[in-house]
C-alpha cells in the first residue's frame, strides 16, 4: 500500500500531468441516485410537516387555526356585502342611478382580490435567498430540510421544487381554502336570510382556480428572481432593473395587470386557456428557478478588514452602552452578509411605485385630493419587510450565553432599521416634494413619515419579537397588527386631504359623482385646514409616543424569551 | 436501488479515494494548499490538525460539498465535482457540528433519509438505529429539543443507516458520552476489519492512537507529516501529543501569546 499524502505550497505549485487520470476502483455495486419520483414525495411531505411544526411552534395551534377562521369570516362578510359594493343592493329606482355610479365595477372587485394576493406571494417567494441563509446557518444549531442536499443524495432542483410546491400547498390550505369556504358560506347564508349575493355557486371553482394561479405565479416569479440574483454577476443588476421597468410600466398604465397576473385574466375572461397557461407558466418558472439554484454549499472563508471597530466608532452618538454595541453588530451583519443590497432594493421598489403614482396623479391633474402629506405615512409603512429581513440574517442563539436580554436586541434592530432606511425615505420624500412642488408642507410630511416609520417597526417588533416571518399566520397577532396600523394610517390619510396644494373638496363626493373629471374644487376654509393640520401633528406625536411606549413594554412581553429566530 | 457488498477485507492496490492537486481558496485566503492523497479499502485514515487547519474544508471537498479551486477528487470511481449526488448516495457523512432538521423528530428524519436512499425495510432500520443509539424515549421529540449529544447520535445514525462501505467523519465523537464513544469506536473498527474504509478528521489525538491505521497532520492547509503513528514518532518515548506539537510548531506558550511577543497589556 503506498503511503501517499502530500501537499505543496500554492506559490510553489507546478501542475504534474503524470499524476492525472489514476482512477479509483470499487469491488461492489454502487447505489444509484434516487429518481425525482423517489425523492420528491418524501421531501415534499417532510417539508410540509416541518413548516407546520415551525408555525405551530411559534403561534400555538389555536392561533394558527384561528387565522383561517378569521379569513373565512372576512370572506363571508365580503360575499354577503358584495351586492352593495357592485351596486346591486339598492331596490329604489330613484337612488339607483347615483348608487350605481358609486359602486365598484366587477373588474375593480377582481383587481382587489388578485392584486394583494399577487403582492403577498411576491413577498413570500424569495426561496433562493432563504435557502442561502439556511445553508450558511446549518451548523449554528437550527437546521432545515432546505439544506439537506449538502449531505444526502438529493438534487438541489428537486429539493427547491418540492419547497416551492410545499409553499403553494401551505398557502392554499391556510389562506385560499378559508377564503373560498367563506365565500361559500356567504352564498349559503345569503340564501338563508334572503340577502342573495351576486356571487354564484358556479363561480366558486373558477375563482378558486384563479386565486391558486395568482398565488402560484407570484411565488414562482419571486422564486425565479431570487434564484437568478443568487447566481451573482449580471443578474444582480438585471433583476432590479426588470422590477423597476415593470413597476414603471404599470404605474404609467402601459402594462395592464391582466397581462401580468394570469389568475386575474382567467377570472375576467372565463377562458380555460388561461388556466392551462397559468399552470404551465407557474410550474415552468418554478422549475427554471429550482434548476437555477447552484449545486454548491460554499460558505466563503474570506478574510475581511476590521469592520466592527470602525462602525462602532461611527456610532458614537448612541453612547457607550450595549445599544451601540448591538447596533454595531447588526450593521456589520447587514454589510458582511450582502443583505443590505437586497434590502435597499426591496425597500426602494414600493417607494418608486409611490413616487411614480404621485407624479402620475399630479401630471394628470386628477381631481383627487392626494398630496405630499398623503404619501408620507406610506413611506414609513414598508418597515415591516425590512424588520423581517433584519431578524433573519444571523441566528441569535449564541446570545443566550451572554448577559443580555431579547428586548435589548429587538431595540437594537429597531434602531438599525431607523439608521439604515431613514435616508432612503427622506430622499423619496424630497423627490416627491420636488415633483409635486409641495415644499410648504415638507417639514410636516417629514414628521409624519418619521413617526410612521418608527411606529410601524416598533409595533412589528413588539408583536412579533425576533420571529416576524412566523407571525403572519398567528391570527391574534395579525389582528392587533392590522388594527394598530390601519387605523392611524387611515386617519392620517384622510386628514392629509385638508392640506397641501390640492385643497380638499368640501363637496368632493357629490362633485365627482356629478361632474366626474370636470368637477371644480371648493377649498376647505382656513379653520378646517388648521384643524386638519393640528390633527396630523397630534396623531404623529401620538405615534411617536406610542412607539416609545411599545419599546418600553418590550421588557414585559419579551423579557423572559430565549434568543431564537 | 440495491447494494451487493462483497464480504471480507479487500486491500487492493487501487485506491478508493483519490485527490490530485486538490486545493481550495476563498478569495485571497488559501484554505487548502495543493494536496495529493490516496486512501485504500480497509484503511482507517485520520487527518489531524489544530483548529482552523483546513480539516473540514478537506472533508467537504472530498464529499462534493465544496467545489475545488484546483485539482480533482475521485471517490469510488465517482467524480465528486460533477456527480455529487451519486457520491453522497454511496458514502456516509457526519459533518462537524451540524444538527438534524430542527422541526423533525429523530424517527422522521431517519425515515426521510431511508426513503431518499431507497432503503426498503424502513421501519425496521429506523427502529434498529433509534434503539442502537438509545434514543427510544426521544424518537418523537423534535430534534431542536434534543441535547447536543443526542443530535449527534441522530446524525451518526443517518450516516450509518444505509451501511455504506466508506465513511467521511468530521469530529464524530464530539458531544457523545463515553459509553457511546466506545460503542461507536467499536462499530467503526469492526467496519474496517470487515473491509470498510473510514476517513476521519479530528483534533483529538487519542482517537488517532486508538483507531487510525494511517494519519496525516495538517496545519494552515498543508500536510506536515503522514504515515503510521509509529512512523511519526521521532524517538521511542515521544507521545503523539509531542509529535503533534513538534510538527505544528505551536507550544502552550504560543497559544498564550507569549511566543509571538504579545504582552498582557496588548
Amino acid at each position: 500500500m503506498t503511503n501517499s499524502i502530500s501537499s505543496t505550497d500554492w506559490d510553489e505549485y507546478i501542475p504534474n500531468p503524470e499524476l492525472r487520470n489514476i482512477s479509483t476502483e470499487v469491488d461492489h455495486r454502487l447505489y444509484s441516485v434516487p429518481s425525482l419520483s423517489e425523492s420528491f414525495m418524501t421531501t415534499y411531505k417532510m417539508m410540509f410537516r416541518e413548516e407546520w411544526r415551525q408555525n405551530v411552534d411559534f403561534a400555538k395551534k389555536r392561533n394558527i387555526l384561528l387565522f383561517p377562521a378569521l379569513l373565512a369570516v372576512v370572506a363571508m362578510v365580503a360575499s354577503i356585502g358584495l351586492r352593495y359594493l357592485v351596486g346591486q343592493g339598492v331596490e329604489s329606482d330613484a337612488v339607483l342611478v347615483e348608487e350605481y355610479r358609486r359602486a365598484f365595477t366587477w373588474q375593480e372587485m377582481r383587481f382587489a382580490l388578485h392584486f394583494p394576493l399577487f403582492m403577498f406571494s411576491l413577498g413570500m417567494g424569495s426561496f433562493a435567498f432563504l435557502g442561502r441563509v439556511l445553508v450558511s446557518q446549518r451548523s449554528s444549531g437550527n437546521n432545515y430540510l432546505l439544506a439537506a442536499p449538502a449531505l444526502h443524495p438529493l438534487k438541489q432542483s428537486t429539493n427547491y421544487f418540492a419547497y416551492y410546491l410545499k409553499e403553494v400547498t401551505f398557502y392554499v390550505m391556510l389562506v385560499l381554502f378559508p377564503v373560498v369556504c367563506g365565500m361559500a358560506l356567504g352564498i349559503f347564508l345569503g340564501e338563508l336570510i334572503d340577502l342573495p349575493t351576486p356571487l354564484e355557486w358556479s363561480s366558486i371553482p373558477l375563482i378558486s382556480a384563479a386565486m391558486v394561479i395568482t398565488l402560484a405565479q407570484g411565488l414562482a416569479i419571486s422564486f425565479l428572481g431570487s434564484a437568478l440574483w443568487t447566481r451573482g454577476g449580471m443578474w444582480g443588476k438585471v433583476i432590479p432593473l426588470v422590477v423597476i421597468i415593470l413597476a414603471t410600466l404599470f404605474a404609467l398604465g402601459s402594462l395592464k395587470l391582466e397581462w401580468l397576473i394570469i389568475g386575474l385574466a382567467l377570472q375576467s375572461s372565463h377562458n380555460i386557456l388561461f388556466l392551462i397557461l397559468g399552470v404551465a407558466a407557474s410550474l415552468g418558472m418554478a422549475l427554471l428557478a429550482a434548476n437555477s439554484v447552484g449545486e454548491d454549499f460554499e460558505q466563503a472563508v474570506i478574510e475581511r478588514e476590521e469592520l466592527f471597530r470602525p462602525v462602532y466608532d461611527r456610532l458614537g452618538f448612541l453612547g457607550k452602552g450595549r445599544m451601540r454595541l448591538l447596533v454595531t453588530k447588526e450593521v456589520v451583519d447587514l454589510l458582511r452578509s450582502g443583505t443590505i443590497k437586497k434590502m435597499i432594493v426591496s425597500y426602494s421598489v414600493p417607494l418608486i411605485v409611490l413616487l411614480l403614482l404621485a407624479w402620475m396623479i399630479d401630471f394628470a391633474e386628477a381631481p383627487v385630493p392626494i398630496n405630499l402629506l398623503s404619501y408620507a405615512p406610506f413611506l414609513g409603512f414598508f418597515g415591516f419587510n425590512f424588520y423581517t429581513w433584519l431578524t433573519g440574517i444571523d441566528s441569535p442563539e449564541h446570545m443566550n450565553t451572554l448577559p443580555m436580554s431579547v428586548p435589548e436586541l429587538i431595540r437594537a434592530k429597531v434602531v438599525t432599521y431607523f439608521l439604515t432606511t431613514t435616508w432612503i425615505s427622506i430622499i423619496f420624500l424630497i423627490l416627491m416634494a420636488w415633483s409635486l412642488d409641495a415644499w410648504g408642507v415638507f417639514p410636516v410630511a417629514l414628521v409624519v413619515m418619521l413617526a410612521n416609520s418608527v411606529y410601524i417597526v416598533s409595533l412589528t417588533a413588539f408583536l412579533m419579537g425576533l420571529r416576524p416571518n412566523k407571525a403572519i399566520f398567528d391570527a391574534s397577532i395579525m389582528t392587533y397588527f392590522w388594527i394598530g396600523t390601519v387605523i392611524p394610517l387611515l386617519f392620517l390619510f384622510l386628514l392629509s386631504f385638508t392640506q397641501g396644494d390640492t385643497a380638499f373638496y368640501d363637496n368632493m363626493a357629490s362633485a365627482l359623482i356629478e361632474e366626474g373629471i370636470n368637477s371644480k374644487n371648493v377649498g376647505f376654509d382656513d379653520e378646517k385646514a388648521k384643524q386638519g393640520f393640528g390633527g396630523i401633528l397630534v396623531i404623529s406625536f401620538a405615534l411617536l409616543l406610542g412607539s416609545g411606549l411599545l419599546l418600553k413594554l418590550l421588557n414585559r412581553k419579551w423579557g423572559h424569551a430565549e434568543f431564537s429566530n | 436501488m440495491e447494494m451487493a457488498g462483497k464480504e471480507g477485507t479487500d486491500h487492493s492496490e487501487k485506491p478508493l479515494v483519490i485527490a490530485e492537486d486538490l486545493a481550495k481558496r476563498f478569495g485571497d485566503f488559501v484554505a487548502l494548499h495543493p494536496l495529493n492523497v490516496r486512501v485504500h479499502a480497509g484503511e482507517f485514515f485520520g487527518v489531524f490538525g489544530p483548529n482552523g487547519a483546513g480539516k473540514s474544508t478537506f472533508i467537504k471537498l472530498l464529499t462534493g460539498q465544496l467545489k475545488p479551486s484546483l485539482g480533482r477528487v475521485e471517490v469510488l470511481g465517482i467524480d465528486a465535482e460533477t456527480e455529487p449526488q451519486l457520491l453522497k448516495a454511496n458514502i456516509g457523512i457526519v459533518p462537524e457540528s451540524e444538527s438534524p432538521p430542527s422541526y423533525l423528530t429523530p424517527a422522521e428524519f431517519l425515515e426521510f433519509v431511508c426513503t431518499l436512499r431507497g432503503i426498503s425495510d424502513i421501519n425496521e432500520k429506523v427502529e434498529y438505529w433509534i434503539n442502537w443509539f438509545g434514543l427510544k424515549e426521544k424518537r418523537n421529540t423534535m430534534c431542536r429539543d434534543l441535547s447536543k449529544g443526542q443530535r449527534q447520535k441522530v446524525m451518526l445514525a443517518s450516516a450509518f443507516i444505509h451501511e455504506p462501505k466508506l465513511y467521511f467523519l468530521d469530529e464524530p465523537f464530539a458531544n457523545l458520552d463515553p459509553i457511546y464513544q466506545r460503542k461507536c469506536r467499536e462499530r467503526l473498527l469492526n467496519h474496517v476489519a470487515e473491509g470498510g474504509t473510514i476517513f476521519l478528521c479530528s483534533h483529538v489525538l487519542e482517537v488517532a492512537e486508538r483507531l487510525c491505521t494511517r494519519v496525516a497532520i495538517i496545519d494552515s492547509g498543508k500536510v506536515l507529516a503522514a504515515g503510521t503513528i509509529a512512523d511519526l514518532k521521532a524517538y521511542e518515548n515521544e507521545t503523539l501529543e509531542d509529535v503533534f506539537i513538534r510538527l505544528v510548531g505551536h507550544t502552550i506558550a504560543d497559544a498564550e501569546g507569549v511566543g509571538d511577543g504579545m504582552s498582557e497589556e496588548e
